[in-house]
């Protein structure tokens, strides 16, 4: 008994080393945010941002809320969005025969694989032509482009998970394809819809590579892209006080909306272990 | 349940309408694809050939910007960049996220203190990339406020601040990305773990097995599929996506951190050199494309893809 509590031991003392920097790092974010850097005093004078627009390396950032409103749109837009264009088109690709279909599913195989940033110079140019630099429209169009063979995968999955036999009977009963589809498969599917309306938003939300590249208009930022301009503005970081504030402002509700649907996560992957 | 084969062979014409109804599912999704990936794809071959820069004026100069690639004198340390970037980062991610999967889902399976160490290694990988990057800035800061100068001023306080990412930029660059990418394959591992049947543990251990065969001879063979999986995949991930890069370093000093799909990036987007930076650009393309043509052989694909059951 004892070489086993010893061995337990020697695990946990492993675990915890290889686990103290991520400890530090929340620990390190609260500490950060809620003291004064120089005084070493609890203060909340960080989250002024949230009261008035404040000024960071003699820049004056815009008020804080419309950029929040900025999030909550673009983010549900583009859960919508995704949704409507990658449940018809997982179906299809689960259930339904047709020309081309070999080659789109290899095609979607590889452009998930495939790095569709590299390409991000010429979408650029495209989106001038269309005249859609600085519009959330392109930035949309783009972001969902990039995501949608992953979101396409995850509900082929669990399209093909349905039995048939509810198809069947559906059809036999006289119901059109499509009516099949509304009333039998989406309601046996709500769980993928439900996963990859998480994933979705969890991007949207996080995205700031395509607000740094197309957006130029401070005032149309995401909190994300907001956040990249402080980031990246200097080398050197100025104040951290108000970063780690404004980073855990931003964080907190995304950590809250995890541990809510983080259960649709481990479905996703042993579905997704058994895809691949 | 079979369709009798007297009814499948009758001869049936479907009526165009039927026949376009699988497309009308998939037009969305295959004008996104053909409008932002495929006209793309086609744009960067054709800007790959010209020498499209900030004047906006496109002249075709055939090859250039391809041998300019040869030639270019940072091109041997950016490609080693690449290399060191994406297989450092990519062995050590594989080997805490073997780990960390083994250590919870064998050695402390069930245990509320596996439960707590997962989900410690998740949260990097849910930090917004832009938050998660002030830690490791905050870390490693070259001037007194920074913690490990901190510490060391400590320890020396007539001592100067060391300038870390000056010195050590790649080693931080790579450890931000282990840390936030391990808990990807973490998540698959343990997965693929607990579906190892408890018994085959037990009778192993009646039989004598010590824990290294049990993990050698029982865990790693089933995590085989699991780990190919991941190391590809993850591969494809670091040789082309830059961000944690742009965001901790900008690709300095120097180009000291600059990886190939970074330095395509800087030329199209600093330096306005589109024509060279699209040419970069389809280099990346190359190398995923063989990776990824590496993971079709792998995965027997057209096992993943099954026929239609319904005839209508």
């Amino acid at each position: 008994m004892s070489t086993s509590i010893a061995k337990k031991l020697l695990v946990h003392t492993y675990m915890l080393l290889f686990t103290m920097p991520i400890i530090g790092m929340i620990i390190w974010y609260f500490l950060a945010a809620t003291f004064n850097g120089t005084t070493g005093q609890f203060t909340l004078q960080n989250f002024n941002f949230v009261k008035e627009p404040i000024e960071y390396a003699g820049v004056v950032l815009p008020a804080i809320w419309p950029i929040v409103l900025n999030t909550l749109v673009y983010s549900v837009l583009i859960v919508v969005i995704e949704i409507g264009i990658a449940v018809p088109a997982a179906y299809a690709f689960s259930r339904l025969d047709f020309k081309g279909k070999l080659a789109a599913m290899k095609f979607l195989f590889l452009m998930r694989s495939f790095p569709g940033i590299t390409l991000i110079i010429a979408t650029f140019f495209i989106l001038v032509q269309m005249n859609l630099v600085n519009t959330y429209l392109g930035v949309i169009l783009v972001a969902i482009t990039g995501s949608l063979p992953g979101r396409v995968y995850i509900m082929k999955g669990f399209f093909d998970e349905v039995p048939w036999d509810l198809e069947w009977a559906a059809m036999v009963d006289g119901c059109s394809r499509f009516r099949a589809l509304m009333k039998v498969l989406v309601p046996y599917v709500l769980p993928g819809i439900g996963a990859i309306s998480v994933f979705s938003f969890l991007g949207a939300y996080g995205e700031w590579f395509l607000f740094k590249l197309f957006i130029f208009d401070d005032n149309m930022l995401t909190l994300a892209g907001y956040l990249s301009r402080l980031v990246t503005k200097e080398n050197v970081i100025l104040n951290y006080g108000l970063i780690t504030a404004i980073g855990l402002f931003y964080t907190i509700p995304l950590v809250v909306f995890y541990i809510f649907t983080q259960k649709i996560f481990l479905k996703i992957n042993m579905g997704g272990a058994k895809q691949v | 349940m079979e369709i009798p084969v007297s009814l499948a062979k009758k001869a049936y014409k479907k009526p165009l309408a039927k026949k376009m109804y699988p497309y009308f599912f998939i037009m969305p999704f295959a004008l996104l694809v053909l409008v932002f990936f495929i006209l793309p794809a086609i744009a960067t071959i054709i800007m790959s050939f010209t020498d499209l820069n900030a004047s906006m004026k496109i002249n075709f100069v055939g090859f250039d910007n391809f041998k300019r690639i040869f030639t270019d004198y940072s091109m041997p340390q950016i490609l080693w960049n690449t290399v060191l970037f994406a297989v450092v980062t990519l062995v050590f991610s594989l080997f805490f996220g073997l780990f960390i999967s083994i250590a919870t889902q064998y050695f402390l399976k069930g245990k509320l203190t596996a439960v707590i160490y997962r989900v410690l290694w998740l949260i990097p990988s849910i930090i917004p990339a832009v938050v998660y990057v002030t830690f490791w800035k905050y870390l490693f800061d070259p001037t007194g406020d920074g913690l490990i100068n901190k510490v060391l001023l400590l320890f020396q306080p007539d001592g100067d601040p060391i300038s870390w990412f000056t010195k050590i930029a790649m080693a931080i660059v790579i450890i931000a990305t282990i840390v936030s990418t391990t808990s990807g394959g973490m998540i698959l591992l343990s997965a693929a773990i607990s579906s190892i049947p408890e018994d085959l543990y037990k009778a192993a251990k009646v039989d004598g097995a010590s824990e290294k065969s049990v993990i050698t001879k029982i865990i790693l063979p089933s995590l085989k599929w699991p780990l190919m999986y991941i190391t590809i995949s993850d591969l494809i991930g670091f040789v082309s996506s830059y961000f944690f890069i742009l965001l901790l370093t900008n690709g300095g000093p120097m180009r000291d951190t600059t990886t190939l799909s970074l330095y395509a990036y800087q030329q199209a987007f600093n330096l306005k050199y589109y024509g060279y930076g699209a040419a970069l650009s389809l280099l990346v393309v190359l190398i995923s494309l063989i990776l990824t043509l590496w993971l079709l052989r792998l995965f027997d694909f057209n096992e993943m893809i099954k026929p239609s059951r319904i005839e209508d």
